[in-house]
């Protein structure tokens, strides 16, 4: 009887294939970003489902993308810290490096990719990647993003701005090595 | 007030992060600046984009992780046994299964859903330019079975007399426009919409905007169909609707039934399906460019209703004689379009095509994604390597701009016009237009001005999961067009090689039927399928009123289901209750006693009209035939027929149609099988073949 009542307040079967099903690709994009790698990724995320399989549903408080995302995010963070690589937390130095991602046209020669603003998006500093993804793919909003990465909302708002103007820029810039036209944004 | 538009409040504005004071004094501030207003729409413009973009990254083959499977159910397995190897050996079976398993439902769950859950796009400009003005010529009144005002009261509509129309637009004196009771061609609805649409009792109904005229501005993957009703032959004599060559519904539920699901109700049209199968016509006679067909037999799903078939044969042109082809490939190549189903299968495809065009024949090729270009300049047909290496060097990324391409695509055909020749569009995409205008009514309306510079569109349908379907059909429709659906190689072959000058050679345009029924002889009616092609009568002599085309050897089938007058059958439009006497006119004191106007016709059963325009032509001609139903019994009708009928009852079970009868999938097989005759090219075992699939499905929900 007791166990039975505990089972009922995890999150089980259908709605952990659900999530895994749903979060799986972002949460290994986003940790991939983190750590530089995507085996340490894949642990991280493995040990994120594993953590919500053992988690009170209580816990979640009915947003389990910001659940998945902090718990993801603090395990790579760990990562990062135990093995002292440059940390994700040292905001400035990570504002202003390049990212080592190849530029669009080259990585196109590599492997057909989707998305083109995807790949335009690799070219941007990393913690602006990573408000985009939350923000764009997984549909958080400024507030939950700022919960999640442990910066202010108005923090937020400004790497959002910056990494969509960057990208508009980029856009038809690098268009051009891709297709052989000038594309244009139509709004 | 001077806004900054490098204020990172702006961007939140944009993205709906702003609440309460802020949000109104930005909106307010926004207000005044025309920069701000353009930055704000670039913004969610770029947020549309990204968005897609990373849905389309996640339909990538994905990146699993077994492990994690692996370690949840090791864990169980391990809390119940303690056969340690035993575990681990099921485990590394359980992950296997488990991966399959995900991997199916994957593939099995991303199938666009219809109705509600699609997403509406703003109405902009709901108002297209075109209206059905005042010109329409009057309805020729002239029934062969009925006076003209031999018509009961339940239908005013046809009641009114048809006064010259330029009256009834221009001087709206106190005729009955004053009560609503409006004649034909005087209220300006928009010309697209207005003319496929009919009410529920067949009959246009004034002050109404009908749904159909709505439903051009949603992105829903499959439009709604409501079947046609059965009609009392005696309020509703005239039943009048545009042929339609397509054939993209059949091949996109063959897609459905093989990957193991059956289609959503809305994705199966059942004149498609039917018209997916050639079927034994007689060559049409002298210089006429198609051949008339009419048959009849016991209806094989009700055996006290009569099953009517009208069939039409576009005359063959040998693959020599086809005049000079100038073709523009059009073709998608955004992003949705990566996938081996999609572009790859499209380059085959047009290889294939490329292989049978000659020196006299001329190809280019536009793309189109997030903008568009020529990719290959217009080449001669025996140049086949620069075209193939063109094609060869085609890759997807992007978002789409459907617009521009169309755009881009009709300037380079009408460039290289052949006067006489085949001057054809061809448009590949999964029709997925998500940038520029992506409004479907705009889009359509831009076909529409371009299908009037005499170039004809094929608009060929590929992928799966986010196939317009009902956007590629309108554009094919409007267009002057046709519409396939790829859903393999093979069927690539058949619309592009076997049947290529059916595919590019259109014989005659503006195909419509009027079909006048006998209420001696037939009580009600009911056209099989042909939802989407329904005109009013009205639209049958009006030369204004686009219609579909027949290309080359193309055969059209339409099957209308007859309840017989004085057999005791039962009578599905009986059950419909009377409408109100009228308050403004008396019933027409003759009506009883005018039906019948000429003796000799009182034993036909129906007429059959057509008009048709030559490919270049403006004005339509007018061919007649009527018909007389011999009675006779299904086990006698011929294979054809019998096919015909097995495809049609098909349908109706996958739509769950209230008209199927006693029909089941195992009768459809058995007919199918009767009526399956020579069926060199297999198309038919094919048929018989899917039907066996479809046994083993679980019907879908809702």
């Amino acid at each position: 009887m007791h166990s039975v009542q505990v089972e009922a307040v995890k999150i089980e079967g259908q709605e952990m294939d659900a999530l895994m099903k749903r979060f799986e690709r972002p949460l290994l994009q986003y940790a991939t970003r983190i750590l530089g790698d995507s085996d340490r990724a894949r642990d991280v995320v493995q040990e994120t489902f594993v953590k919500l399989q053992n988690e009170r549903r209580a816990e979640l408080d009915g947003a389990p993308a910001k659940w998945l995302f902090t718990v993801c995010r603090n395990g790579a963070l760990n990562i990062c810290r135990k093995e002292k690589r440059m940390t994700y937390l040292d905001q400035e130095l990570l504002e202003t490096r390049a990212s080592d991602q190849p530029a669009p046209s080259e990585k196109l020669e590599a492997k057909e990719a989707t998305g083109f603003l995807l790949r335009i998006l690799g070219t941007l500093p990393p913690r602006q990647q990573e408000v985009l993804q939350l923000k764009f793919q997984n549909d958080l909003s400024y507030q939950q993003i700022s919960e999640i990465t442990q910066l202010s909302v108005s923090n937020v708002g400004v790497l959002i701005h910056n990494a969509l103007k960057t990208l508009r820029q980029r856009y038809a810039q690098t268009a051009k090595d891709f297709l052989p036209f000038t594309p244009r944004i139509v709004s | 007030m001077k806004i900054n538009l490098d204020d990172p409040n702006l961007t939140a504005f944009a993205l709906g992060e702003l609440t309460g004071a802020e949000r109104t004094t930005m909106e307010q501030s926004i207000a005044s600046s025309p920069e701000a207003q353009e930055f704000v729409a670039e913004t969610r413009q770029l947020a549309r984009l990204l968005k897609a973009d990373y849905v389309a990254d996640a339909q990538l083959p994905p990146e699993r992780l077994p492990n994690v499977v692996a370690m949840r159910e090791q864990r169980r397995l391990w809390s119940s046994t303690q056969w340690g190897s035993l575990a681990a050996a099921l485990a590394i079976f359980a992950v296997i299964a488990a991966f399959a398993v995900t991997m199916i439902r994957r593939e099995g769950g991303t199938f666009p859903q219809p109705g509600p859950s699609t997403v509406n796009l703003p109405v902009k400009a709901p108002l297209p330019e075109a209206t059905i003005e005042a010109e329409a010529p009057p309805v020729e009144q002239t029934y062969a079975y009925q006076q003209p005002s031999a018509t009961v009261p339940s239908d005013e509509k046809s009641e009114v007399p048809a006064a010259p129309p330029e009256v009834m637009a221009d001087k709206p004196t106190a005729d009955m426009k004053s009560y609503g009771y409006t004649g034909a061609g005087k209220t300006k609805v928009p010309a697209a919409p207005m003319k496929r649409m009919m009410s529920r009792n067949g009959v246009l109904e004034e002050g109404e905007l009908p749904s159909r005229y709505r439903q051009d501005f949603n992105t829903a993957t499959y439009d709604h169909v409501d079947e046609n009703p059965f009609l009392p032959a005696a309020s509703n004599p005239l039943s009048t609707f545009s042929i339609d060559v397509d054939t993209a519904s059949y091949s996109n539920i063959r897609r459905f039934i093989n990957s193991g699901s059956l289609p959503p109700k809305d994705a199966v049209r059942v004149e498609e399906m039917i018209n997916y199968f050639s079927y034994d016509y007689h060559e049409p006679e002298g210089d006429k460019p198609f051949s008339i067909d009419l048959d009849s037999t016991a209806c094989p799903w009700d055996p006290t209703h009569r099953l009517v078939r009208i069939g039409l044969k576009g005359r063959e042109v040998a693959n020599d004689k086809r005049p000079a082809s100038n073709l523009v490939f059009l073709l998608d190549v955004s992003g949705s379009m990566m996938p081996a189903e999609r572009l790859p299968l499209v380059k085959q495809a047009m290889r294939l095509l490329v292989e049978k065009l000659s020196e006299k024949d001329r190809v280019a090729i536009v793309i189109y994604a997030g903008g568009s270009g020529l990719a290959l300049q217009s080449t001669t047909g025996d140049r086949k390597e620069v075209i193939m290496r063109a094609l060869e060097e085609l890759k997807a990324g992007g978002s789409t701009n459907g617009a521009e391409g169309i755009e881009l695509a009709y300037k380079v055909a009408l460039e290289n016009f052949i006067k006489g020749g085949v001057n054809r569009v061809i448009l590949a995409t999964d029709g997925d237009f998500n940038i520029g205008v992506t409004n479907q009514g705009d889009l359509i309306r831009l076909i529409e001005t371009k299908a009037k510079s005499g170039v004809f569109l094929s608009v060929l349908g590929v992928g799966t999961d986010n196939l317009k379907d009902s956007t590629m059909q309108k554009l094919a429709d409007k267009g002057n067009g046709n519409y396939a659906y790829l859903d393999s190689i093979d069927e690539a072959r058949k619309v592009l090689v076997q049947q290529i000058n059916g595919t590019l050679m259109t014989i005659a345009k503006d195909v419509k039927i009027q079909v006048e029924f006998n209420p001696a002889r037939v009580a009600s009616y009911r056209l099989i399928g042909y939802e989407k092609r329904m005109l009013r009568k009205e639209d049958f002599n009006n030369d204004k009123v686009d219609a579909g085309e027949i290309g080359a050897g193309h055969t059209v089938t339409a099957l209308y289901e007859i309840v017989p007058a004085g057999t005791g059958a039962t009578d599905p439009a009986a059950s419909v209750p009377p409408v109100d006497p009228l308050k403004y006119q008396s019933p027409n004191p003759n009506a009883a006693a005018t039906t019948y106007v000429d003796p000799k016709r009182s034993g036909e059963t129906l007429t059959v009209k057509l008009r048709y325009k030559k490919p270049d032509g403006d004005t339509s001609e007018l061919t007649e035939r009527s018909f007389t139903d011999n009675g006779s019994k299904f086990e006698n009708a011929p294979a054809d027929l019998k096919f015909a009928a097995a495809v049609a009852e098909f349908g109706m079970i996958l739509r769950d149609s209230a008209h199927k009868g006693n029909g089941t999938l195992g009768a459809v097989i058995e007919w199918a099988m009767e009526g399956k005759g020579r069926d060199a090219a297999g198309y038919r075992a094919g048929f018989i073949e899917m039907a066996r699939k479809a046994q083993t499905l679980k019907p879908r929900e809702g």
